[in-house]
């Protein structure tokens, strides 16, 4: 990161960002969206221990019928992706509104209780060459942290991006994102962004 | 027709055992044995038996990322070879001698034991040789139908065909570089020296020998998004649809021999389409024969698509060479399985709907070989429950519930690392 693409930024400030206001009864799975989850990730597909089948088949099982009461909202998407940081400047890109409230839509897919995740994002500037990595670092989060019945979509707002089409197509190719996850230094710079989400 | 109709005819046999411990990316049936390879993220690829459903050897250490692909160098005898394709550049080439496993992997009561099996036979596959040449994540192999040949592709925007010019030693004969993104898949015809590629780009593209230099002989432009995965037509395939002894249907028959096999492929469009040949006599009529008479190329035209079902990307497709039912699977974890019919009355509808100004001569084509609809005869919901699907083949049914030699059994690899075995039972329709 030579040169920074974008150094003045709109930044909001962190109480204009959504938050679940205030629901007690909620306030734990909130706070703590992943501790929900790691539970309900029965997904070997990214996991490379050895143990991992034998241990997490049985959680997997009985994990499968507590999700099904209790549905992710879009809010729980955002929460899970907005505290990923910008990978030019020390900021959520929720605080830079580059992922935003609105531009996350769930929809559900077939017969088989599968959902689709869409995210929409708004790049900082219109030829921010980063669009692919921050999209990148979003797809991973939400497919780490979802259960697999979730399908990600991540795209690139139309208008906001002079090559949205490109990074979107890049985006939603599975084998392209397999194959980027097996590149160390990317994943190196991914983890850096995700650092900031707890 | 029926479409409303459709009974679950698909259902679960086995599961491979044990799965990957990752996402699992394909599995290659042998061409006479009763094995399948499956290569995974995990760098390995596992041997399977399909007569008792557990792994007979595996092949790991050879690639440093995701075994995407692998396939089956046929015609061997005694021997069997398998190309490896991985996300690290480089495609490898494994050896072993069949004479000292035919007995295990034909006998049925040699099941279940595990682990023992599994350390001994890791030592069976020799490494032969490693093919560099790629600049990034090589995503398809295939052997041409005679083994002379392999095509790999890339992301790296071409495809290397290769020959084998002796013991443990290939040449790169050609390096196609047309396509201007990510090739995804390779396949050869059947029978003919001919490649088709599909890409990122969208397109498909065919390739043949002329005079020594491996050219593009036609681009199959109608996907909107990527050509995931091609499959073609067994030799005579079509055969075995139904029929009427009518005068169209022998026209019909006629007509496919002179095309030749069709080539299926589905997209992230979430489109299958089958491609056709025009038959090549048609421009010896034309006064221009003598010119064109030095031109390779082909003319393809869509012949069909089938029914949409898949809601998200169809991530592969097979093409049974025996029954010439067509199965897929993708993104929203179902499997379906298709079959052509033949239809008296397609043949006017067809004529209606692409009614353009075109020749005669073209006119008559799509109105003999029109004549057939597609209609899904199986399918089945989360087949690996909510995972995604990556590959499904058909293969030969080797296991105690076989019915007959010719049974197939549809085998699907799955996100969650496991291969799952399914059986299509082919209740004759009530006509």
């Amino acid at each position: 990161m030579e040169s920074i693409q974008n150094a003045n930024p709109t930044i909001r400030a962190a109480s204009d960002l959504p938050t679940r206001r205030r629901k007690a009864s909620f306030s734990t799975a909130a706070s703590d969206p992943l501790g929900i989850f790691t539970q309900a990730i029965p997904s070997p597909s990214y996991n490379f221990d050895p143990f991992s089948s034998s241990s997490t088949s049985p959680i997997s099982s009985d994990s499968d019928s507590e999700e099904g009461t209790e549905p992710i909202d879009t809010q729980e998407i955002y929460d899970l992706i907005s505290t990923i940081s910008d990978p030019e400047h020390p900021l959520s890109l929720g605080s830079l509104a580059v992922v935003n409230l609105p531009d996350i839509y769930i929809r559900p897919l077939g017969a088989q209780d599968l959902q689709v995740v869409t995210v929409e994002i708004t790049p900082t500037i219109t030829h921010c060459s980063l669009a692919t990595l921050i999209g990148l670092g979003i797809r991973v989060r939400l497919e780490r942290c979802l259960p697999p019945r979730f399908r990600v979509d991540v795209r690139v707002k139309e208008g906001t991006h002079s090559t949205a089409e490109q990074v979107t197509k890049q985006l939603g190719d599975k084998e392209r994102v397999a194959a980027a996850m097996e590149n160390q230094q990317l994943m190196g710079v991914l983890k850096k962004m995700l650092e900031t989400c707890q | 027709m029926a479409n409303g109709t459709v009974q679950p005819r698909l259902h679960p046999i086995a599961d491979l055992n044990p799965p990957a411990s990752s996402r699992a990316w394909l599995s290659a049936p042998h061409p006479n044995l009763p094995i399948v390879a499956t290569c995974a993220s995990d760098k390995t690829i596992r041997i399977y038996s399909l007569s008792n459903f557990t792994q007979v050897s595996s092949i790991s250490g050879g690639h440093k990322r995701s075994v995407r692909s692998c396939a089956w160098k046929p015609n061997l005898k005694g021997e069997s070879s398998l190309a490896t394709a991985s996300f690290d550049s480089s495609v490898g080439i494994w050896r072993r001698d069949d004479t000292a496993h035919d007995a295990k992997e034909t006998d049925f009561t040699t099941g279940g034991q595990g682990d023992n099996a599994e350390e001994e036979e890791d030592e069976e596959w020799r490494f032969a040789l490693v093919l560099d040449g790629h600049d990034s994540e090589v995503k398809g192999v295939s052997w041409s139908a005679g083994g002379n040949f392999l095509a790999t592709c890339s992301r790296d925007k071409s495809v290397w065909i290769w020959e084998e010019v002796g013991d443990d030693d290939f040449e790169t004969i050609a390096v196609l570089q047309e396509h201007t993104a990510d090739v995804k898949c390779v396949a050869w015809h059947p029978e003919e020296e001919m490649l088709a590629s599909g890409s990122y780009d969208n397109d498909i593209r065919l390739w043949k020998e002329d005079a020594d230099d491996w050219t593009c002989i036609g681009v199959l432009s109608d996907h909107s998004n990527t050509v995931w995965s091609l499959a073609w037509e067994g030799l005579e395939s079509y055969k075995h649809i139904d029929s009427f002894t009518s005068p169209d249907h022998t026209a019909w028959l006629q007509r496919r021999q002179q095309s030749g096999p069709r080539l299926a492929s589905c997209s992230d469009d979430l489109h299958i389409k089958i491609w056709r040949r025009n038959p090549r006599e048609k421009q010896k009529q034309n006064p221009l024969s003598i010119i064109r008479s030095g031109s390779i190329e082909e003319e393809w035209v869509i012949e069909a698509e089938l029914p949409q079902r898949h809601d998200r990307t169809i991530y592969a497709i097979s093409w049974s060479a025996s029954t010439g039912m067509i199965v897929s699977a993708g993104s929203d974890g179902q499997i379906i399985v298709y079959r052509e019919k033949w239809q008296e009355d397609t043949l006017m509808t067809n004529n209606d709907t692409d009614g353009g100004p075109s020749t005669s001569v073209d006119e008559d084509a799509s109105k003999d070989i029109a004549g057939t609809t597609w209609h899904v005869v199986g399918e089945i919901t989360g087949a690996h429950g909510p995972f995604e699907i990556n590959h499904v083949a058909w293969a030969k049914r080797a296991d105690r519930g076989k019915t007959s030699d010719q049974e197939e059994v549809i085998i699907s690899t799955g996100d969650d690392g496991s291969v799952k075995v399914w059986s299509f039972s082919a209740i004759s329709e009530s006509p």
